[in-house]
């Protein structure tokens, strides 16, 4: 669980140093920014992960979930054992954990599992990138703690992935040792970043949105050109609201959020 | 431990009323230049430092220098038949200021609503052609040449006018003169000759001088564009690696430096921590590299912070050009050109700050882009750290060693003492704990003489100077004493 409020402290001071970089003297500095937002989203990734862990565990979903994990075709990829194991995902954690790091390491940067968990529709496998990092959601330890909140999806839409490409490097090369396990392996099903998206899963993700997200998810759905457009000059209104903005989502999307509804599909 | 902390709170309120803002350094450079010396602050200011060369000494006549002469550990020292050109009081070489300029003023981008910086990023001079001496500076976005030269003459006997200047009336003169060159007092002129402006959209990073004598690069975020140093209206765009959308924007350009003996080669550093090497002979735009130098990452590293702790800050060519330095957050490494899959040598620059990446994130300190420099033969490589500390290393041994720029414990012509940071073990007096070191005082710029083991740190508004001297009172190794 500690994972879980050190990844939003970290989210909270990143979201903190791109507001101020709006203000500073001589404009925004796009390496600054580019780095922050890399460990934007590799909190915001820890952070999710910690409530996806809690969906998974959680039978009923689990089931179902494991049933679209199935199709994926990319687990084949990452996770060896992954067809065996799903039927223990409701419980054993354990298997997940055993051979991943200890966590507060958050590797693959790539952004895209935040979008990739929004659209983890467990029936569509997805073709796109997934982000190592999803692979190594090792969250067993917390999940039975952490309620089905799927706010993971849609704090997720935000932003497109960054780097679809970078991911899939990344990905290949921290996850050898990785370990497939039911558990991370579901997340990163989940969390698989849609390249191809059903336009279904696209229309159900724009109806999710909440107001209470919506200011966070504005800053990360327009990413970078949101920062050049700041460069511009141009300020959305809602960034103004970006610390907060961040909190106030992921505790809403806690609260109202059924898992079904996180089945959304980013873009 | 209790004397860092007392000696660091006294020195902070002593400081207080000398530091301003604008008078940190931000740039140093000596590379061509083998008697001067060019800095470059945060308010747009560039001084020119020139070391003596003979035995007169001058006093510093800038109240916010600080010019030392310690001798180098001899553990690091080379001997050289050319340092013995001390005069008859063993005191020349002493750098003392040549000029100061303003060179860039704050300006406002009215069509961004964007104020530009004055902060000088980068200053390169050129090699030398005549008497005169010229350089680059740069802050974000203009590069300007400037003409620094000497005179010592002046003419006088003007028909048409007098000797302040003022035009005479023309009734008054009853005959003419020839104008005649009087030997005046030194005089130092600084002119700007070229204004290299409107080339670069992103923050300019890096600007590199081409061992050809005509062209140089600047780099910024996203671009590298190449200029002629006679022409000032065009550049060459030699590297763009913007994305079509720039939401899929993964790495920006952090340094780029040409090959220090084929013009068409230069290397760039990303913020991945990977090098690419290119060639212009291979096509006009440079986005395909010629070498890609990338060390695959160690996933048992990982963090939230790999990714800032393995964006590379500087780079820079060996004066051979077969090796390349690199710096990034924790480590200097070292790649050999025909070697891509990793670099040849690393070294630990302060790894001790590994455990503590989230509280420099916090304060920002994660962000700093230390420099690197070589020595003149290449075998020894230097980089700043923090609490004032620099490091060297010797590539032949593979040791390195602490030092540390900072007045109160340094005296001039005092045998600079090695540092230790403590990690562990066996506690000597005089280490530092990893917890009181102050994170504000960070050598990030530095520079090598290109023949001699002079090099000049600069250390927020000050700026130490360090000579290695060969004289018969040359102590050993004083490592264990302790000082002050």
């Amino acid at each position: 669980m500690e994972y879980k409020v050190e990844a939003h402290r970290i989210m909270s001071i990143s979201l903190g140093k791109i507001y101020n970089s709006r203000v500073q003297r001589g404009g925004i500095k796009l390496h600054k920014n580019l780095l922050v937002s890399l460990v934007l989203r590799s909190a915001r990734q820890v952070y999710l992960r910690d409530y996806y862990g809690g969906i998974c565990l959680s039978a009923q979903q689990a089931r179902e979930w494991c049933e679209g994990e199935y199709m994926d075709s990319e687990q084949d990829k990452l996770v060896p054992g992954s067809t065996e194991s799903l039927p223990e995902s409701d419980g054993q954690s354990e298997v997940a954990v055993d051979k991943q790091e200890p966590s507060n390491v958050v590797e693959s940067h790539a952004a895209l599992d935040v979008e990739s968990e929004a659209s983890g529709e467990q029936d569509h496998a997805e073709n796109g990138v997934l982000d190592s990092g999803c692979s190594e959601l090792k969250t067993p330890e917390e999940s039975p703690e952490a309620s089905p909140t799927c706010e993971v999806s849609n704090v997720e839409n935000l932003h497109e992935p960054i780097v679809p490409h970078t991911c899939t490097n990344r990905k290949r090369s921290a996850d050898d040792s990785e370990l497939t396990d039911s558990l991370p392996k579901k997340t990163k099903v989940m969390s698989s970043t849609l390249i191809s998206k059903n336009d279904e899963k696209k229309a159900e993700t724009e109806e999710m949105d909440t107001s209470n997200v919506s200011s966070l998810i504005t800053i990360f759905g327009s990413s970078f050109s949101g920062l050049l457009s700041s460069e511009d000059g141009a300020q959305p209104d809602s960034e103004a609201e970006d610390s907060d903005s961040g909190q106030i989502c992921c505790d809403q999307m806690l609260k109202n959020l059924n898992p079904w509804s996180t089945a959304i599909v980013a873009f | 431990m209790g004397e860092d902390t007392e000696s660091s709170k006294g020195n902070h309120s002593f400081l207080r009323d000398y530091v301003t803002e604008a008078d940190v350094i931000s740039t140093v450079d000596s590379t061509t230049q083998e008697n001067l010396l060019a800095t470059g602050d945060k308010g747009g200011r560039v001084v020119v430092f020139q070391r003596e060369t003979v035995s007169s000494l001058l006093p510093p006549t800038s109240s916010h220098l600080l010019s030392s002469l310690l001798p180098l550990p001899p553990l690091l020292s080379q001997p050289k038949g050319e340092l013995d050109q001390v005069g008859e009081t063993g005191e020349s070489g002493e750098y003392n200021v040549y000029s100061t300029f303003q060179s860039h003023e704050p300006d406002f981008d009215y069509l961004k609503s964007l104020e530009i910086e004055e902060k000088i990023n980068k200053i390169r001079w050129l090699p030398q052609q005549n008497a005169a001496h010229f350089l680059l500076s740069t802050n974000d976005k203009t590069i300007k040449l400037w003409k620094v030269s000497e005179r010592d003459k002046q003419p006088e006997g003007y028909n048409l006018k007098d000797e302040e200047g003022r035009v005479k009336d023309i009734s008054t003169v009853t005959s003419l003169q020839v104008p005649v060159l009087r030997p005046t007092d030194l005089m130092v002129e600084v002119r700007p000759r070229r204004v290299f402006s409107n080339g670069h959209t992103y923050h300019v990073n890096s600007i590199s001088v081409n061992s050809d004598g005509e062209t140089y690069l600047s780099a910024d975020d996203l671009r590298i564009n190449m200029w002629h140093l006679g022409i000032t209206d065009r550049s060459f765009n030699i590297v763009d690696i913007k994305p079509a959308n720039m939401e899929e924007l993964t790495e920006v350009i952090t340094a780029a430096e040409f090959h220090p003996h084929h013009c068409h080669l230069f290397v760039y550093s990303s913020s991945k921590g990977s090098l690419r090497l290119c060639d212009m002979r291979a096509s006009a735009l440079c986005d395909r590299h010629t070498k890609l130098f990338e060390e695959p990452e160690d996933p048992g590293s990982r963090s939230f912070f790999s990714e800032i702790v393995s964006s590379v800050s500087d780079v820079k060519f060996s004066h051979n050009g077969r090796y390349l330095l690199t710096r990034d957050y924790l480590t200097a490494k070292v790649w050999d050109l025909h070697m891509e899959k990793g670099p040849v040598e690393t070294y630990q620059v302060h790894d001790y700050l590994r455990t503590k990446l989230c509280s420099l994130y916090e304060n920002d300190c994660i962000f700093d882009k230390f420099e690197c420099v070589w020595n003149s033969s290449d075998s020894v490589i230097m980089t700043g750290a923090y609490n004032s500390f620099f490091r060297m290393f010797d590539r032949e041994t593979g040791r390195g060693v602490t030092l540390e720029a900072w007045r109160e414990t340094s005296k001039p012509r005092a045998v600079l003492r090695t540092r230790r940071i403590y990690t562990g073990g066996k506690r000597r007096r005089g280490d530092v704990g990893v917890d009181s070191l102050d994170f504000t005082k960070k050598i990030l710029h530095m520079a090598w003489h290109p023949e001699e083991n002079i090099i000049a740190i600069a250390s927020t508004n000050n700026l130490y100077i360090f000579q290695d001297r060969v004289s018969p009172d040359t102590q050993g190794p004083d490592l264990g004493s302790d000082t002050i």
